[in-house]
């Protein structure tokens, strides 16, 4: 895995609305990524806090009360400071469809839920990767 | 990162998934009373949206807190339900807004808290030993199960010692001569011992027991009586004396294996219990867990009585004490109440009564109670039964998940544990092996000595696994004569060592049918868990390592090394 260093990714950016998902993400993230973690539990405080934290990749629960991750997306790229962000799904649907429908979004890729909280930094940092070399084939 | 830095995470993510499980708990509560509203046809449209959200967060959660099954199943209802909230939105304008939903689906919900009874299992393993002791019951395995044989002349019992140690068991030879160093050695044991003792000298064994160990210990020391005779008039007396067990010459070794396992299992301390007590009395209840606590049983008391059925789930007990009389609650009702959840239909409930009329007892009993004990009950009374009772209940449910041949793990349950072990590895980091064991020339066995041998020499090897194997390793009864192992922590040369040591013990028992006897040796295939990216690899791997020694002349121990690609004896 020597060669996904050269991906840089330190700051990851999580909005996700169950506390014990949260909780774990953190973990996840922080304690077995190595990574700088943000948590919000809603769009609305995601779209204060990333312009702040500016971070490398932020990660949307599609499912969430209120705004939910695809309007979080649209509001992220309607602002300067986010506009630029790589964004990934996290979702518990299964129908390709649908992870079709997030990927032309934009999004750089869609992580199905439940994730095992001791891969899902290597997942991301995959992602990010593949997302850089260009589109998929 | 660093072992105490992982320690730490390991720890914090013990406490995420124990939270989780309680929050679990409380949901599938929820979807329960969902349950009871689609089977009374009395859902409404809102509610239904409502238990969709909440099996689709289940679908997507249980499986990052190790509960895959319960998220699995939670999506396969997800998608049914899902099915039925599209459909329902062209008839959202009926009169009163509710819908049906099949009753299967019903079924369904409830089925869920299954999955979740499965969670302290889960837990046990996942938690690492904090709960591995006083969890599920795992049979005498780890316990190195001591038998000790006393006579005046221990020398005329030491063959069978000797040939019993054969068999795994720790043996020990006794001078009666020598009552206070018996004394001595059997005090430092924690766990179980069974005494061995001649016919003729069982009364003096007896006293010995009754003279040098407390009453109260009796249990932990049952002795077993060898005899040349099996008369009903000499049986009778030896039963009257309380031993508990006999056996006469010849010695039918394996029986008499599986009987000392047998009884250092019932006798042992560590299958504890867990009990729900219900008593208003709360001084009274108090006392009563107080009392069990000391006898190593977990209890937990409910003065309160509808608080019941909530704590009856998270408790999880093996055993219901209910007291007859509540001040505002009858328990014979409350009793009925437990039984409504099919969960709890096997629970057994134990009613404490100041009811001494017989007729009034017998109503009660035809009610749902298993069993009275009337008040005031002595503290040693109510500890007894109660042990009594959970490794009863304990019993039943291992029916379930355990071949009833071995009471090894069956077939399916080994493969998971394997998948956890695996999971284990990668977040521990430590090595860890699987091995499949197979009896060699087995089918000769079965057609020369018939299938009735068969099973002795199968039942055989899976009591010399549990002595021989730690608490911590997993064994599993994989197919007619095969067995699977999972050696935790465990590196492949000491695996190999361990494994070739108990094929040597294993070749070296003889079975006797009649005057005739035979011996069976076995085969194993090691391969190192780690090595392999998911765990029916590793198996499979191992498989082919066992099939690499059937060739290579079976009667030893190849370990499939990944790096040759090929197998290495």
């Amino acid at each position: 895995m020597a060669s996904v260093t050269e991906v840089i990714l330190k700051k990851v950016l999580y909005v996700e609305d169950d506390p014990d998902i949260r909780a774990i993400a953190e973990l996840a993230l922080q304690d077995v990524g190595g990574l700088n973690a943000a948590l919000c539990s809603s769009g609305q405080q995601a779209l204060e806090v990333a312009p702040e934290f500016r971070p490398d990749l932020i990660l949307l629960d599609v499912m969430m009360p209120g705004m939910d991750g695809p309007e979080t997306m649209r509001r992220l790229r309607a602002m300067e400071a986010t506009r630029l962000i790589p964004v990934i799904f996290m979702t518990a649907r299964i129908q390709s469809a649908e992870i079709d429908e997030y990927l032309a979004l934009g999004a750089i890729g869609v992580i199905p839920k439940p994730f095992d909280p001791m891969m899902l930094a290597d997942d991301i940092r995959r992602l990010v990767k593949e997302s850089t070399k260009g589109p998929r084939d | 990162m660093t072992s105490i830095a992982h320690e730490q995470l390991q720890e914090r993510l013990r406490l995420l998934q124990e939270r989780f499980f309680e929050r679990a708990r409380g949901e599938i509560e929820t979807l329960s009373g969902f349950a009871y509203l689609i089977e009374q046809q009395q859902l409404p449209k809102s509610e239904l949206d409502r238990c969709y959200q909440l099996l689709h967060r289940m679908a997507g959660s249980a499986g990052t807190f190790g509960l895959p099954e319960l998220g699995l199943a939670a999506r396969a209802i997800e998608k049914q339900m899902k099915a039925h909230l599209e459909s329902s939105g062209d008839i959202a304008a009926a009169p009163d807004g509710l819908i049906a939903v099949s009753a299967d689906l019903a079924h369904e919900l409830r089925k869920l808290a299954t999955w979740l009874a499965k969670a302290p299992e889960a837990r046990a393993t996942s938690v690492a030993t904090a709960r591995a002791t006083a969890g599920s019951y795992k049979g005498a395995q780890g316990m190195h199960v001591h038998v000790m044989a006393l006579a005046h002349d221990p020398e005329y019992l030491s063959g069978l010692v000797k040939s019993l140690a054969a068999f795994g068991f720790i043996g020990d030879t006794g001078s009666l001569d020598q009552s206070d160093v018996i004394a001595m050695r059997l005090r430092e044991r924690t766990n179980a011992a069974v005494l061995l003792s001649l016919d003729s000298e069982l009364q003096d064994v007896l006293s010995f027991r009754e003279q040098y160990i407390p009453e109260s210990e009796h249990r932990r020391f049952p002795v077993v009586c060898i005899g040349d005779d099996n008369s009903f008039d000499i049986m009778y007396r030896v039963a009257e004396q309380g031993a508990a067990a006999y056996f006469w010459e010849p010695l039918d070794m394996p029986e008499l294996a599986e009987r000392i396992e047998t009884l250092a299992l019932e006798r042992s301390s560590s299958p504890q219990g867990r009990v729900l007590i219900v008593d208003d009395d709360a001084e009274l209840g108090e006392h009563y867990c107080l009392v069990l606590a000391q006898a190593g049983i977990i209890s937990r008391l409910v003065s309160d009585p509808s608080e019941l059925m909530s704590e009856l789930s998270a408790f999880e007990p093996d055993l219901v004490l209910m007291d007859v009389q509540l001040r505002d609650y009858s328990g014979v009702t409350l009793a009925r109440l437990i039984r409504y959840e099919p969960r709890w239909l096997g629970l057994p409930i134990v009613y404490l009564s100041s009811e001494d009329d017989p007729q009034n007892q017998l109503d009660a009993l035809s009610k749902g109670a298993d069993e009275f004990l009337v008040k005031p009950v002595t503290d040693d009374y109510l500890v007894r039964s109660v042990r009594i009772r959970c490794y009863r209940a304990r019993q039943l449910s291992d029916l379930m998940n355990r071949d009833s041949l071995t009471g090894l793990l069956k077939h399916s349950l080994i493969k998971q544990e394997v998948d956890r072990e695996l999971a284990r590895c990668r977040r521990a980091g430590h090595y860890s092996c699987v091995a499949m064991l197979d009896m060699d020339h087995f089918k000769r066995v079965n057609d020369t000595w018939g299938h009735g041998q068969g099973d002795i020499v199968i039942r055989t090897l899976a009591n010399l696994l549990r002595n021989r194997l730690r608490e911590s390793d997993v064994i599993g009864r994989y197919g007619g004569e095969e067995f699977l192992v999972i050696l935790p922590d465990c590196e492949p040369t000491v695996a190999v060592k361990l494994l070739e040591a108990i094929g040597k013990s294993f070749a070296e028992l003889v079975f006797w049918v009649g005057d005739d006897s035979f011996q069976v040796t076995l085969s194993a295939g090691v391969a190192l868990i780690n090595d392999f990216p998911v765990s029916d690899q590793a198996i499979e791997a191992a498989d082919q390592a066992l099939y690499q020694r059937k060739r290579g002349g079976r009667n030893g121990v190849t370990f499939y090394d990944l790096a040759r690609g090929e197998t290495e004896t």
